[in-house]
């Protein structure tokens, strides 16, 4: 068992008589990576500023190593913890490598300047975040995302066991947000603990090991990423609607939000796929509120991972073959939907029945992204099937862009 | 350009200015006399009735004490103007801005209306200084608030406090004679005539004191000027530092009003063109600062001198004259830039 580093008791901040924050306690293990997540506005950078001792109208006790923070000499206090803020205006074009140095100040006498060995630490960081080679450039002189990369550096610089960081990959690109978390993970790994605002919440997700939701100036959820990225306490914090799922190429949490259509289109939709054809309608369908049912998919295909994503209904064959009994309740949902989707699939002798049940349909919407004659490995005979069905009534042929444009409209007049 | 060697040519050019603006005035002396009586002094040579007993008079009397104030001035001006800058993380703070050069003027006044000017050379310098550095800290009480001095308050304390001050001023000076009104306007314009050896002592310890103390804590300066929040995160103690500091610059702007009267844009030009040279980094920008605005100060003073002889301007207009469209040009650049 690690340590207790941080301990936040009956934290309370109220600004204005507004209370910002209230009732907050917390316990922080050394090695743990904690990202506070949740809506603006719900105190999360107040939160990270008052354990930084920079917030100065705060109820409550907030214990560092057992010790008050407010007892705290400020430099002894900056051993332990470096604090990175949100958002910082640099008025001078100090040079990129003075501005890193700056985190060594705790560590130095008044009379001192930095020493070789401050210059050889400050150095290794540099090299880190990847800005060695701007280290004689001005700061106000290079991009925003490498100015949050200097500004990592000097953190690191002041080499404490402590790091909070205010979004720190805000403004970074893609490549660097991994690239920042990877690094901040391998650092908690050597017993460093960070506390990390974070608006993303599949990197908070992927990354730490633990997350404290909030939600108006209270902590609503506090445990492992698994156990606060739900659809509940997202719905609560963020007032949005959601997917979570385990992302089966990465292992990952992954989360799909959505807002919410004031509407909801009561119809029933099945849907009829196999491989990956379904996987950009379903959130529309989804999101539109509609009563899905899906069948039949094969198991080991990505349609089948995304219906049990989004916990849709699904007829699932496990053997190679689509069975007799399968196709019959397939059908049965057919007739049961007041429009059925058919997906842009192959055929081939194994999921033919498929194309054959959708004759069932009361409305159908062919998806046909490709022609049917590169898609036919059945030797014609789910050509001449496809030609009669499309040459029915009742059946609209389009492409997976029409759909996304005019389903919502089709549904609704209907 | 090294830094060595920007070092190197401020501190020629200070001994060229030097040089030139003693031999500079009504009545020219020779370079080469000058220099000679110069090595004469200091045992290097021996020639004999190198200057005539005039000119040791005009150079011993005025010329010297008068470009050692300059010196001094111009050195505590600039330095100071660099160190608000840094201070309150903003280009454009200047230690006239929090009411220093006002209350100065009202500490004059009074030592004017008053008559104590009559009693003795020293008191106005001290009433200006003493005034100046009260009137500094009503500003800086009224902007403090929590431990925490807020750069935009208190520069906008400053104005209020000053043109209350001023106000002051203005009212004691209606009720006083045309002799004194014209006194006072010859304070508040600057100037470096009828300097002599007492302000010279008055204003060296003082002077010489806070600028080795501004340089030993320039490193500080540095972390102060990437704002209050930066600054605290890697432990430094913001209020009692600024405090500190905006002491020390009070106090040494102080000693250089009270000699001078208010000499306006050395504190804001100089920091700013040696920021372009040698860059904000303020154990270089503070030292460099103090130089170049020791030169500027004494140039402008020999530009006083020659521009309408044998009449004389206030180095106060000079100043002003040259820094405020350099200034200006200065913040046009920036613009340029994208700096602001």
């Amino acid at each position: 068992m690690n340590k207790e580093i941080l301990n936040v008791k009956d934290l309370a901040v109220k600004k204005q008589n507004r209370e910002i924050l209230e009732n907050i306690n917390i316990s922080v293990k050394e090695g743990e990576f904690i990202g506070i997540i949740g809506a603006n506005g719900a105190g999360k950078s107040t939160l990270l500023r008052s354990l930084a001792n920079q917030e100065k109208d705060f109820s409550g006790t907030v214990k560092l190593f057992n010790k008050d923070i407010s007892l705290y000499k400020e430099k002894e206090f900056a051993k332990h913890v470096a604090y990175m803020q949100q958002d910082l205006q640099i008025s001078f074009g100090y040079s990129v490598l003075d501005i890193v140095l700056m985190g060594r100040y705790p560590y130095l006498a008044w009379w001192q300047h930095e020493q070789k060995e401050d210059k050889e630490i400050a150095a290794k960081y540099l090299e880190f975040a990847d800005v060695e080679e701007l280290k004689d450039r001005k700061i106000n002189q290079v991009s925003g995302g490498e100015r949050k990369r200097v500004l990592l550096a000097k953190i690191l610089t002041q080499e404490t066991k402590i790091i909070y960081l205010d979004e720190p990959i805000s403004d970074l690109d893609l490549s660097y947000q991994e690239e920042v978390f990877n690094y901040l993970h391998s650092i908690c790994k050597l017993g460093k603990t960070i506390l990390v605002v974070v608006h993303d919440l599949e990197i908070a997700a992927k990354f730490c090991s633990r997350l404290i939701l909030l939600n108006k100036g209270s902590i609503i959820a506090d445990g492992t990423p698994a156990e606060v990225i739900t659809k509940e306490y997202l719905r609560k914090a963020f007032n949005l609607d959601s997917i979570v799922y385990p992302n089966k190429i990465t292992g990952d949490l992954a989360i799909h939000t959505y807002l919410k259509k004031n509407f909801q289109i009561n119809k029933k939709v099945h849907l009829i796929g196999s491989g990956d054809t379904l996987s950009g309608l379903v959130n529309v369908l989804y999101e539109l509120g509609c009563s899905l049912s899906a069948g039949v998919i094969f198991e080991d295909t990505i349609d089948y991972l995304v219906l049990k994503a989004f916990q849709i209904d699904c007829l699932k064959e496990i053997s190679a073959e689509i069975s007799a009994e399968m196709s019959r309740q397939n059908i049965e949902k057919i007739q049961a939907a007041d429009l059925t989707v058919l997906g842009n699939l192959k055929f081939t002798m194994q999921n033919i029945s498929n194309l054959k049940d959708a004759f069932q349909a009361k409305k159908l919407i062919i998806i046909e992204d490709d022609d049917i004659e590169n898609r036919d490995f059945t030797n014609g005979e789910a050509v001449k099937l496809y030609r009669d069905l499309v040459a029915r009534d009742n059946v609209e042929v389009w492409n997976l862009k029409k759909f996304l444009i005019k389903i919502e409209h089709f549904l609704q007049n209907t | 350009m090294t830094k060595k060697v920007v070092f190197i040519i401020l501190i020629l050019l200070l001994m060229v200015s030097f040089v030139v603006s003693l031999c500079l005035g009504q009545m020219d002396i020779p370079v080469k006399t000058t220099f000679l009586a110069f090595t004469n002094f200091f045992g290097l040579t021996s020639e004999i009735n190198v200057l005539t007993e005039e000119q040791a008079a005009v150079l011993y009397n005025i010329r010297i004490p008068r470009a050692l104030i300059a010196i001094l001035a111009g050195a505590a001006l600039a330095i100071t103007g660099a160190v608000m800058q840094g201070l309150f993380s903003n280009p454009l703070a200047d230690p006239s801005l929090i009411g220093l050069s006002s209350g100065a003027s009202l500490g004059a006044v009074i030592a004017i209306v008053t008559g104590l000017t009559a009693y003795g050379m020293f008191y106005m310098p001290m009433l200006a200084f003493l005034f100046a550095l009260l009137s500094v800290s009503l500003t800086i009480f009224l902007a403090m608030k929590d431990k925490k001095i807020p750069p935009m308050m208190l520069l906008l304390a400053g104005v209020s406090v000053s043109i209350f001050i001023a106000a002051i001023t203005s009212g004691i000076l209606t009720f006083t004679n045309e002799h004194n009104i014209r006194e006072f306007l010859f304070w508040t314009v600057g100037g470096l005539d009828y300097r002599r050896w007492e302000h010279v002592y008055l204003a060296f310890p003082p002077i010489i004191i806070g600028i080795t103390m501004l340089c030993l804590l320039a490193r500080h300066i540095n972390v102060l000027s990437m704002g209050e929040t930066e600054a605290a995160a890697i432990g430094v103690p913001v209020f009692k530092l600024r405090l500190l500091l905006l002491f020390i610059a009070s106090f040494t702007t102080a000693a250089a009003v009270s000699v001078s009267g208010s000499i306006g844009f050395v504190g804001l030009v100089v920091p700013h063109i040696m920021r372009l040279i040698l860059g904000p980094e303020h154990r270089l920008l503070l030292p460099s600062s103090a130089l170049f605005g020791a030169v500027f100060l004494l140039l402008c003073d020999i530009l006083s001198r020659v521009v309408i002889a044998p009449m004389e301007l206030r180095v106060g207009i000079t100043t002003a004259l040259i820094g405020a469209p350099y200034f200006l040009y200065l913040l046009k650049r920036a613009q340029k830039e994208g700096l602001f």
